[in-house]
């Protein structure tokens, strides 16, 4: 109970939640791949375009990664002499990892869905990948939102 | 701003003069032939044409490609010489290609040699695969030293066979001697699924012992076709193996030493596209017995060449405006600084004719939009540098040429912005200072660093938003003026205009907010009043103007859009201070000097190749979904004129 009120717990606690975007990533990078492979046994050419199309829902990793990088570095856990902080210090930064947590983790999955389906877009039709990639990029956006919601949450602090 | 203005085109002419029309309008290549399969059906027309075109003609050049395409793979495959990464053509005058593909009976000879070669490898191939089959059967019974072809003697017989083995093989040895004692069972061999065995016994039993061996599963094998031990096959048959491997390394070598004659097939698969072309695009005229007519399109600059060519053949021809709302093909054209983004148009889908050409007016924020969200000189350089080296030693034609070019454009500006933000790979190489140097480097941001003062970089990708929709808006405003209504775009445009101005005025503060609240106010009435005007009735006409202000939302939500820049830009910078920290980790010494190149390196080229694919897909985004959404219209056929189609060559005509 007492780590639970500890300041320094709750910030790693928080960088430790942003950095969980990566689940996200995982499973739609995962998704993707499985369905790039199956149009690639077809046509081995066509494994440019997919991997351009696997690559778009691992950025949401990076965004959390980022955050977490960032809390870490307010704390100075990075430097290695990490500050003591209040309870209430520790809540704000595990409040503002929460917008790129949660949201990074389900755009990803999403971006993913919508990525593979990409895949058997340019499987049928190779030159309107721009499509598939815009398609994509617009699940993105609440990603970029996110990100930008916990950085400005962070970098107040 | 350029769709080329596109020209109709009717020809007739006659029949003996139709090969020679073909040839020089495919030489010209500025006709596109329009099929004209509805004037079949049309009563009018039925009577008195038919179809051109020769199909079976156009299927045997189909068949002879395919054919060469098929050596010309071969060639491919096993020529060992190195291959340069990007192919391109090469350039032939008009008199040097025919002269070269003069001897068609030679360069024939030549293909049908390589496609014996071809069958060779593949019956040699086959036959291996059998071999090895055999081989394999016959390797469990390698130590099985009876000839193959004895099962039995005067007063033996002989079993050989598998057993599975999941069964107790003691158990049966047992069960054979309750039998009878004079037999000899031997296991020969065993894999994971059965056991190799064989059973000598008196001929006399042979049905007794059959009996108890087939209790336990035995499942016979004959060896009929073998003539000898088991190991003296296998040695026999690996000796055919490697004889077929030697046979396929010589065919190989004379394919390989057959790539000489590579480029003159080259020359001919391209004579042999073309002859096709000029078959196949006889199915889109229709004739009578002696005269043919042709309709197609062709642009306005290159009318006078087309008359002229039409005049040596003596063709009656017409060349006419498209009527009004007639779509015709689209050809885009613009200047060399801004061709490289038509490519990135043409991505998305290209303007209808009633449209227009967005690439000059998307350039300079597509890149600069892509500049923003990369922002750091290092990478800015690699960009410049790969592209320009692709671009110079490969000459890079077509749409990947186009793309590489805008490459260039946007690592100009990527380079830009790296200075405006200080972003020398991230901090690397400050970092890399303290490392190898043990100094101390700060370099300065031109304007400033975003992780520090990121609202500001926020409000600029805001307000360069707002510039480019407001762009977006005034095009939509200028084509509706140039369709001539200017009604239209006053109520539609301006009083956005006025709406979304006003506002911002309002937010700025200042001497502003006073004209913004008039300028928000007129324009709202403005929409109010006008956005129902297609409605019948003044209630569901102020209705639908009232609902018709929600749309502010959307441009809201479309400049929140914008905020990418920023937080792509954040991405790209804070990964490259990850990687300053981690490859710092190991201090000054020679270890961690090592540890600092390696994550260097590595590090920088992933976050370089993932950011790039960012950069580009959520620039294009922005032009696609915010800025085209206020003007463009896509779904032009792209122009597709009768010319040479060349895979290998680039033909240019004979300078006199």
């Amino acid at each position: 109970m007492e780590l639970l009120l500890n300041g320094n717990f709750l910030a790693i606690l928080g960088a430790a939640i942003a950095a969980m975007a990566g689940i996200g990533s995982a499973i739609g990078v995962g998704l993707v791949g499985s369905a790039a492979a199956g149009v690639v046994a077809e046509d081995p050419k066509k494994f440019g375009p997919t991997l351009m199309l696997q690559a778009l829902p691992g950025t949401q990793g990076i965004y959390g990664l980022l955050i977490a990088f960032i809390i870490l570095n307010k704390i100075g856990l990075i430097t290695g002499n990490m500050v003591d902080l209040t309870t209430a210090q520790g809540g704000f930064f595990l409040a503002s990892s929460l917008p790129i947590g949660i949201i990074g983790t389900l755009s990803a999955i999403h971006q993913g869905k919508v990525a593979a389906s990409g895949v058997m877009l340019i499987s049928k039709r190779p030159e309107e990948i721009a499509k598939a990639m815009v398609y994509a990029a617009m699940v993105e956006t609440y990603a970029v939102l996110a990100l930008l919601a916990s950085f400005l949450m962070v970098n107040g602090l | 701003m350029a769709i080329v203005k596109m020209n109709k085109i009717n020809i007739i002419g006659l029949n003996n003069k139709k090969p020679f029309l073909i040839k020089d309008l495919m030489d010209l290549g500025v006709v596109e032939i329009s099929s004209l399969d509805e004037k079949l059906t049309d009563p009018e027309w039925i009577d008195y044409v038919k179809k051109d075109g020769n199909e079976i003609e156009v299927l045997n050049y189909d068949v002879q490609i395919s054919k060469i395409s098929e050596v010309l793979e071969s060639l491919d495959k096993y020529n060992t010489e190195k291959k340069p990464l990007f192919s391109s053509k090469k350039t032939v005058t008009t008199n040097e290609f025919s002269e070269k593909i003069l001897d068609t009976r030679r360069i024939k000879a030549n293909v049908s040699e390589i496609l014996e070669l071809n069958k060779v490898l593949n019956t040699l191939s086959s036959e291996k695969n059998k071999i090895e089959g055999v081989i394999s059967s016959l390797m469990p019974w390698a130590g099985y030293n009876i000839p193959l072809e004895v099962s039995e003697t005067r007063y033996t017989r002989i079993f050989t066979g598998t057993i599975p083995s999941i069964m107790d093989l003691e158990k049966l040895k047992g069960h054979l001697e309750e039998k009878t004692d004079s037999f000899y069972f031997q296991v020969i061999g065993s894999d994971k699924d059965q056991y190799y065995i064989s059973t000598i016994c008196l001929a006399k039993e042979k049905e007794d012992i059959h009996e108890i061996l087939k209790q336990y599963g035995f499942n016979n094998v004959s060896f009929k076709e073998f003539e000898g031990t088991a190991a003296e096959n296998i040695a026999k048959y690996e000796k055919q193996l490697e004889e077929i491997s030697e046979r396929r390394n010589k065919t190989e070598e004379s394919i390989r030493s057959a790539t000489i004659y590579e480029e003159e097939i080259q020359l001919y698969y391209d004579h042999l596209v073309i002859e096709r072309d000029k078959n196949s695009i006889l199915s889109n005229l229709l004739i009578t017995d002696t005269s043919f007519y042709i309709e197609g399109w062709t642009p306005e600059p290159t009318k006078e060449k087309v008359e002229e060519v039409l005049n040596k053949y003596q063709c009656w021809f017409e060349i006419s405006q498209p009527e009004e709302d007639e779509e015709y093909p689209i050809l885009l054209q613009n200047n060399s600084m801004v061709e490289p983004l038509e490519a990135v148009t043409e991505l998305y889908s290209l303007p209808s004719s009633s449209n227009i050409d967005p690439t000059s007016s998307m350039w300079f924020f597509f890149i600069l939009f892509f500049g923003m969200m990369f922002g750091d000189v290092g990478y800015g350089l690699m960009l410049v540098v790969s592209t320009s080296i692709l671009l110079k030693k490969y000459h890079i034609e077509g749409t990947f040429g186009k793309m590489l070019k805008t490459l260039f454009y946007a690592g100009v500006s990527t380079m830009f912005w790296g200075l405006m933000f200080g972003s020398w790979f991230g901090d690397g190489i400050a970092a890399a200072a303290n490392v190898f140097l043990k100094a101390d480097l700060v370099i300065k941001p031109l304007w400033l660093n975003p992780m520090d003062d990121p609202m500001v970089v926020l409000i600029v990708s805001f307000a360069l938003g707002l510039i480019h929709l407001l762009v977006g808006l005034a095009i939509n405003g200028y084509m509706l003026i140039r369709d001539g209504k200017i009604l239209d775009a006053v109520f539609d445009v301006g009083f956005w205009y006025l709406f979304i101005i006003g506002p911002v005025l309002l937010l700025l503060g200042g001497n502003f907010a006073e004209t913004g609240k008039y300028l928000t106010i007129i324009g709202m009435v403005g929409l109010v009043l006008t956005q129902g005007r297609e409605k019948k009735g003044i209630i569901s006409k102020l209705i639908s103007g009232i609902l018709s202000l929600y749309g502010i939302t959307g441009y809201l939500s479309d400049v929140l859009s914008y905020s990418r820049l920023l937080a792509l830009g954040l991405a790209t910078g804070v990964v490259s201070s990850v990687l300053s920290i981690i490859g710092s980790m190991g201090g000054s010494t020679f270890l961690g000097m090592i540890l600092f190149t390696v994550v260097f390196v590595f590090g920088h080229s992933f976050n370089f190749a993932i950011n790039a694919l960012g950069s580009f897909v959520h620039s294009a985004r922005l032009q696609y979904v915010e800025f085209f959404g206020k003007f463009y219209e896509g779904g032009g056929e792209p122009f597709n004129p009768l010319m040479k189609k060349t895979k290998y060559t680039k033909i240019i005509k004979e300078e006199n």
